[in-house]
């Protein structure tokens, strides 16, 4: 009878459960390979198929550059004429409306089309060796423009926060989708039998996309994003809850493993050596997740550089936090910061989401590049539309000064995973409304992300409901301008 | 050049053959000798490998090739046809398959679709044999098969099992032994009700279905499964995979994701199941029911399943294209559920793979998208009954309004309040107006269908948009007219009653008026002021007034937020009064970032002169104001005096009540679909590319061309439609739902691609089986028990899941290659679906309340879960029984689902799902030990087993017999005692370590109590002494009394902090705070809660538990 720690090790199931995957290998081979995999030996079963295995680690179609993302997504669409895009004819024109022709039949959320021009805010420098242009709302950021590639030229389909946000993060308007992180895993598999290979974090307040903006879609629901939450459990459930010690936790673990052995014994189901990899694998995150979270081991430097306070949670805690997570093998990291839709007073809009945003932004790819790994590593900036030049004013919903939303033209910043450094691409019009010169959709940058993690975006496909689907649908064009 | 190809040919065919020949010594393929099928081995080489460029998609046809017909694959246009019929050697398809020229080579490399040497081979064969075409399996109509022979005719209980056992003889294989009778007992129970039985149960059942030889007793099982079907819990368990198809939810979905009432709907699902309603009209009500003659509200709240789709509120959508993705979503909910179709490829396309086009797409939508949609105002007879005796008591209090008028006296009070009436009445009387009511005629609108209702008001039905313009005409004008009144009216036809048509993102029936202009044959009429009765702005402070409708300004306007139902009213003064015999043109605007328009609303105008202004009366009132006194009845006057008494100031913490008591209950509002009116159909228009914004042809509602013929004779609508879906003819549906259900027990259905029966699923394993149990639930009258009760009956059902105990190599199908699981040589093991799971916890915890319907719950789940979506709307869980209600009833919220469901594969309500994904994972271990709600079901079992009488062994015994429905093995007993003891000694001493914690905290807190007592003692005592002194010093002066303070004699009977007494002025020795001597003993009880506690989180947390075994 076992009743200590060493229960907890994998390898007695695992050998009852070696025999009958190795019996099974015409079918159940995705959950065979899955157990392997969860149980730390992914290599060491030897089967032909074995590719199929939700979570195994997979070749992609081609060398990649990137290993992994840190996406850090600015929900509510941060105003790119308060920060990258600089249009001082709006200045001029400020309480004029543009001219129809520029504006075509474009639908708006809350403005109407007349609506007047309103001025950018904020006062704009060049920056770096690359004389990149940023506006003074973002300090850190001008200080690594060398070290990121600005694309002030990106454009997509939808122009509410939802359905815009569902897009980004899953190449489609509506929930139903995989995301983009959900691809990545399907595509890769997981590197880390300790943590979560797709990681998603939310910061200030509730997302418009919600669970949809994470969710696996069609895909299996294995490669569903989990949320890290901000407060309690990292991940849910990760606790041992509270008046069961540590010794009764893990004597119910070597329980559960005895009689799950005895079953799988008496039943032979390798599923139920699928299940039992899936508890050892919880023991681990029961130990590996607090030891993600406890940032005492990272220098004040360190803390500095983000700006954290490590003791609460903040978008330059998670972005902290994200680095660490690579690190450990996280395959795709998600940040959500969310608050940036300003359809009244931009300018205080823009300042607080800045001053809550820039710092960690700019430190996240700093740290990053001092440890070597930006070179691996994707990161990728940005919200889900842009904002319009002209203001938003609404008495009857006492909104002033605002910008509404903005399809046309935004602008996304990407670092890092053989992504050109120091470059900017793309140039809207003088008032900031249409693009002018290479235009960016949000699923060429899509198709862009796969390439640089290794993967045509037209063969990375998955059949379901009577045909193949992709991230990209059938669009998007990999954007080689960008890539280094 | 033709010739040459030949040559070229006939070399590739022979070193193909070469290599053929040793493909074919394989035993798993298709040996030489056997005929090659178009449906198994032919057609899906076809769909997979050509049909997205060569099939039956026009946009998408390269070469203008078809290989999806005989008669476009032989054609001969340019010479050389592409299949000629018995000559592979001439045949392009051919030549191109075996070409090694990247430019000729087909399917291109590029499309990464290459044949493999065995696949070249079959098309080879298939050619030369005369390349003859068959339709596709699932469009031929079903006919009842002939049973299959089978060796052993001892085993088959039913006629499935013959066709099953006909197919394992067949391979080579043979059934698996019966299962042993408690596995399924605890089997059949979770099926039909998704619950385990009771231990109780489950021992009076295996008596039963023990015969007395000891043999099976087939009679008590046909007898258990009929008491199972009877159970209420049936329709819970079935409803809710149903509700994955409907995509079930409790929130509209989207940004927003507000709550939606849409558990009736649920409940009716529940019911139907329960009375076993046929399938055919299951269908006709869901999709129908409104349209059916003299339709129920039963039927009515039935076609609620369309109305699950999601509904975006986020502010600033264009709610026409949400309404449009909706439709999208009820075309392919449709496909799915009934059809096994995946339409939703042809929403942009023709299907690549299935006969539907493009068109057809749409006129399946054309079938669905004539509805309105409406709520269903569904009163709560409870509320009815309280709110008819609040209006009697209103009554009552109104006859006692008078009694309260404020006076010195009786006398006086009457005097006083007819004084204050007539008052009222001589100032109100000249404002009263005399309204003619203005009939238009014309009316003209961007969008929605206006009508003129009999009282001369407008009635706005149909789709309404974000921002909508009304064009009135009027024929003939008043003469001398000077003001022209608005009505925003109520009607029980709007969303909330009206007067507007918000019914999203703003408070449903508000209305928000932008601007109003007049003109007068097209000059513009300046309108001098406006007044409104009332006016409320739902979004912050500022003002919403009906002068804001005359500023020019968009963006400003009059709304009446918070009152729906009821009416308000605006007035326009003109500058000059109106000429006669001219017309007059009235236009609207509405909206603001969501649809605000009038849903119903008059006009009309007065030649009285003066400023008038808008007032609350009621068009009864303001009538009554304009009879002469001497001509008003005295029920008349009584009226007039009510409403003077409602409206009088001296009265209102009176007349408030009153009002409150008026105050009609909310409705329940039950989303439902509602046929539009003839006169005013919503057309469907093909969408290019499937976009919203690419609206084309017009097209009427038909159904495919490759499927049944809709009736020559019956309308093209959606009634007609839904009877077409479960028609006889129809090949589909049959298949379809016996397929789903076949999967529900089996864990795969015979079809593995439960929502895909067309060119791309998969080819039925046992497809006779699947006809027979089609052709036999459309003969039993499309009962759905009937069916369960043969599934369950049948001997293929009753097998063991046991793997076979020796170590042989895995029996796989010769033929096809298919796995002993899906050739049902052993029961499947299937992991049980996530609410199946609380439920077995919960029932073996003894927790699970039985109570059936309702508002959904709110069981337990950790912060933070809810609060991701927007808004970050609180989790308050359910308390009392409400905690643990069946799964079903489980409040969904489609942004953030409920967690345990989730991470257990339940899916989100966004999306008909026929099969649901099953993973396990490592979150799944967490929430099974961890999880809150799980702790409360361990810790509640762990008391029942910590105080259920009897040593280790029997409650190890009843644990088992509650979560599992078994007694434990021996190993396994001995191996939870074993845990048993340890965890005790364990938690005791953790419980020990405890209270030397405790024991060591309180000596230490009190011995600092006591040394501040004793400090505080001392201190009083030495200020007692100092007084004492000084008092002492002053009684030593002359003239002063000797008498003691009374402070110091309350303070000496005064108890002090420790509860005693202290007496000042002596010193305190003796310790006063008793110090702990030893710590408490362990609450014994405590401990063996907490190690049975442990017993339960593991059992609950095993694979069998789990698992249908």
């Amino acid at each position: 009878m076992q009743s200590n720690q060493n229960s907890l090790s994998p390898q007695p199931s695992l050998d009852v459960a070696r025999r009958y995957f190795l019996r099974d290998c015409g079918y159940g081979l995705g959950k065979m390979a899955l157990a392997s995999l969860l149980t730390g030996n992914a290599n060491r079963i030897a089967c032909a198929a074995s590719s199929t295995a939700p979570l195994a680690v997979r070749q992609p179609h081609f060398e990649p550059s990137a290993k992994r993302v840190i996406q850090l997504f600015m929900a509510g669409a941060p105003s790119q004429l308060e920060l990258f895009d600089e249009k001082p004819l709006l200045t001029k024109l400020e309480g004029s409306p543009l001219p129809p022709s520029v504006i075509g039949d474009q639908r708006y959320a809350f403005i109407r089309s007349d609506a007047s021009v309103l001025g950018p805010r904020f006062k704009f420098a060049k920056h770096g060796e690359s004389g990149a242009e940023v506006s003074e709302a973002l300090p850190h950021l001008s200080k690594i423009v060398d070290d990121i590639c600005m694309i002030r030229s990106v454009h997509t389909d939808q122009f509410n926060h939802a359905p815009a946000q569902l897009f980004f993060n899953t190449g489609f308007g509506q929930p139903g989708r995989p995301s983009l992180g959900s691809w990545v895993l399907y595509g890769l598999g997981a590197e880390t039998e300790n943590l979560p290979a797709y990681v998603v974090m939310t910061n200030s307040g509730g997302l418009s996309g919600g669970a949809a903006l994470w969710s696996s879609g069609f895909l299996p629901t294995l490669y569903t994003g989990t949320p890290f939450r901000s407060q309690g459990d990292p991940i849910l459930n990760v606790s041992t809850p509270p008046g069961i010690s540590q010794q009764q936790q893990q004597a119910t673990y070597s329980l559960i493993n005895d009689l799950n052995r005895e079953r799988l014994g008496a039943v032979g189901d390798p599923e139920i050596a699928t299940r039992m990899a899936s508890f050892e694998m919880a023991a681990r995150l029961q130990t590996s997740a607090p030891e993600l979270m406890d940032l005492s081991s990272e220098s004040k430097a360190t803390l500095d550089l983000y700006g954290v306070n490590p003791a609460k949670p903040s978008f330059a805690r998670s972005c902290l936090l994200a680095r660490r997570m690579i690190e450990r093998g996280v395959r795709f990291a998600n940040v959500y910061h969310n608050g940036w839709d300003a359809h009244s007073n931009v300018e205080g809009n823009v300042k607080n989401n800045a001053k809550a945003t820039d710092q960690a932004s700019a430190a996240l790819v700093t740290d990053l590049k001092q440890r070597g790994l930006l070179d691996d590593t994707l990161v990728v900036w940005g919200g889900e539309f842009g904002r319009t030049p002209m203001v938003e004013t609404n008495p009857a919903l006492g909104r002033s000064l605002g910008r509404d939303h903005h399809p046309q033209a935004y602008t996304v910043w990407m670092a890092g995973g053989g992504i050109r450094s120091g470059m900017s691409i793309g140039k809207t019009d003088e008032f900031g409304f249409n693009i002018v010169e290479d235009p960016i959709h949000v699923h060429d940058l899509q198709a862009t992300i796969l390439h640089c993690l290794g993967f045509d975006h037209e063969k990375l496909t998955y059949h379901h409901a009577g045909r193949d689907f992709r991230l990209t649908d059938v669009h998007g064009h990999v954007v080689r301008q960008i890539l280094s | 050049m033709i010739r040459h190809k030949n040559i070229t040919i006939a070399r590739q065919l022979h070193s193909l053959w070469i290599i053929v020949t040793i493909v074919t010594a394989h035993p798993h393929s298709v040996s030489a000798a056997d005929e090659v099928s178009f449906s198994r081995d032919i057609r899906p080489l076809l769909s997979g490998k050509c049909f997205a460029c060569h099939g039956p998609d026009e946009e998408a046809r390269e070469a203008a090739l078809r290989l999806d017909s005989f008669q476009a694959a032989t054609r001969d246009d340019s010479g050389t046809p592409a299949i000629t019929p018995g000559k592979s050697s001439t045949s392009e398809l051919v030549r191109r398959i075996l070409s090694n020229d990247p430019d000729e080579q087909m399917p291109p490399p590029s499309s990464n679709k290459s044949l493999s040497v065995e696949q070249k081979k079959l098309l080879v064969r298939w050619i030369d044999s005369g390349a003859k075409y068959e339709q596709h399996w699932s469009f031929i109509p079903p006919s009842k098969p002939e049973l299959p022979f089978v060796k052993n005719a001892e085993w088959p209980s039913n006629e499935i099992d013959r066709f099953i056992l006909a197919r394992l003889e067949a391979e080579g294989l043979g059934p698996a032994e019966a299962a042993v009778t408690r596995t399924l007992i605890r089997r059949v129970f979770l099926d039909l009700i998704g619950l385990q039985p009771t231990p109780k149960e489950a021992d009076h059942w295996v008596n039963q279905l023990s015969a007395a030889d000891g043999q099976f007793n087939e009679e008590a099982y046909a007898e258990l499964v009929d008491h199972l079907l009877s159970l209420p819990q049936y329709g819970e368990r079935w409803g809710r995979r149903w509700l994955d198809l409907a995509r079930y939810a409790d929130t509209n979905g989207y940004e927003k994701d507000r709550d939606r009432t849409m558990w009736p709907y649920r409940d009716w699902v529940i019911r139907a199941l329960n009375a076993d309603m046929p399938f055919d009209q299951f269908t006709i009500e869901q999709v129908a029911g409104d349209m059916l003659p003299g339709s129920t509200i039963d039927q009515r709240i039935a076609t609620g399943f369309h109305r699950n789709t999601m509904l975006n509120e986020e502010g600033g959508i264009d709610p026409l294209e949400f309404r449009f993705y909706a439709m999208t979503d009820r075309v392919a909910t449709t496909g799915t559920t009934w059809l096994g179709l995946t339409t939703g490829c042809c929403q942009c396309h023709t299907h690549k793979y299935d006969p539907i086009t493009h068109r057809e797409y749409y006129g399946l939508m054309a079938f669905l998208n004539n509805a309105d949609e409406p709520d269903l105002n569904l009163p709560d007879p409870a509320a009815e009954t309280r709110f008819q005796k609040n209006l009697i008591e209103a009554d009552k209090l109104l006859a006692e309004l008078p009694r309260h008028w404020p006076a010195k006296d009786e006398e006086d009070r009457m005097a006083s309040l007819e004084t204050a009436f007539t008052k009222w009445l001589a100032t109100e009387r000249p404002l009263a107006v005399d309204w003619q009511v203005m009939v238009p005629s014309s009316l003209k609108s961007n969008f929605p269908h206006l009508t003129v209702q009999d009282d001369g008001s407008i009635f706005a039905s149909g789709d309404t948009t974000k921002f909508d313009t009304y064009e009135l005409g009027f024929a003939d004008v008043p003469a001398g007219a000077t003001t022209i009144r608005l009505e925003a009216l109520p009607d029980d036809r709007l969303p909330a009653h009206g007067p507007g048509s918000t019914y999203y993102e703003g408070r449903k029936g508000d209305f928000f008026l932008n601007e109003i202009s007049v003109t007068l044959d097209g000059q513009p009429v300046t309108i001098k002021s406006a007044s409104h009765s009332y006016a409320k702005n739902q979004f912050g402070k500022n003002p919403v007034t009906a002068a804001l409708t005359i500023d020019g300004d968009y963006q400003t306007g009059w709304s009446a937020a918070g009152r729906p139902g009821e009416r308000s009213v605006a007035v326009y003064v003109l500058s000059e009064p109106l000429p006669a015999g001219k017309t007059l043109d009235v236009k609207m605007t509405f909206g603001r970032h969501f649809a605000s328009s009038f849903g119903r609303f008059r006009l009309s105008a007065s030649s009285t002169s003066g400023d008038i202004v808008a007032r609350e009366w009621s068009p009864e009132i303001e009538r009554l104001l304009q009879i002469d006194d001497e001509l008003l009845t005295d029920v008349q006057r009584q009226r007039l005096k009510n409403e003077f008494l409602l409206n009088a100031s001296q009265l209102a913490e009176h007349t408030k009540k009153i009002r409150d008591l008026r105050r009609r209950p909310a409705w329940i509002d039950i989303p439902v679909l509602a046929e539009r009116p003839s006169e005013n159909p919503r057309p469907t228009f093909l969408h290019d590319r499937g976009e919203y914004l690419q609206p084309k042809d017009r097209i009427d509602a038909r159904v495919p061309e490759a499927l049944h013929p809709f009736p020559l004779d019956a309308p093209k609508n959606r009634l007609e439609f839904a009877r077409w879906l479960v028609s006889r003819d129809n090949p589909l549906t049959a298949r379809v739902v016996a397929n789903r259900h076949w999967a529900a027990f089996f864990g795969t259905g015979l079809v593995k691609t439960l929502d895909d029966f067309g060119m791309q699923g998969e080819m039925p394993s046992h497809p006779k089986l699947l006809d027979w149990l089609a052709v036999s639930l459309m003969d039993e009258g499309w009962s759905i028990k009937r069916l369960h009760r043969k599934i369950v009956l049948t001997s293929t059902y009753r097998q063991t899941s046991d793997f076979p105990k020796s170590d042989s190599t895995p029996r796989v199908a010769r033929q096809t290659g298919l796995s002993e699981t899906r050739l049902l040589a052993r029961f499947p093991r299937t992991r049980l679906e996530a609410e199946v799971i609380r439920d077995v916890v919960m029932k073996s915890a003894g927790l699970l309340s039985l109570k059936q319907g309702g508002p959904p719950v709110r069981p337990p789940q950790p912060d933070g879960i809810s609060e991701a979506s927007f808004g970050r709307p609180k989790w308050k869980a359910s308390t009392g029984e409400d905690r643990h209600r069946r799964s079903v009833y489980t409040y969904q919220k489609r942004t953030a689902p409920f967690a345990m469901l989730t991470t257990f594969d339940a899916p989100s309500g966004e999306a008909c799902i026929a099969r649901r994904d099953v993973s396990n994972t490592a979150l799944q271990a967490l929430t099974l030990l961890n999880d809150e709600m799980f702790l409360e079901a361990a810790r509640a079992l762990g008391k029942l087993l910590a105080e259920s009488p009897g040593g280790d062994r029997s409650r190890i015994e009843s644990a088992f017999a509650r979560v599992l429905t078994r007694p434990p093995s021996e190993s396994e007993t001995t191996r939870l005692l074993a845990f048993v003891t340890d965890q005790r000694s364990v938690i005791r001493v953790e419980y020990q370590a405890a209270r030397i914690v405790e024991f060591e905290h309180a000596v230490k807190e009190a011995r600092r109590k006591e040394a501040a007592r004793k400090k505080a003692a001392e201190e009083k005592a030495a200020a007692a002494k100092k007084a004492a002194e000084a008092a002492a010093a002053r009684d030593s002066l002359p003239g002063k009394s000797t008498a003691k303070p009374d402070k110091q004699d309350s303070a000496e009977t005064k108890p002090n902090e420790s509860g005693e007494n202290s007496s000042p002025g002596k010193t305190d020795t003796k310790p006063k705070i008793p110090i702990p001597t030893e710590p408490k003993p362990v609450d014994e009880d405590a401990v063996e809660l907490d190690v049975w506690t442990n017993v339960a989180r593991a059992l609950f947390s095993l694979d069998e538990t789990l698992t249908k075994n």
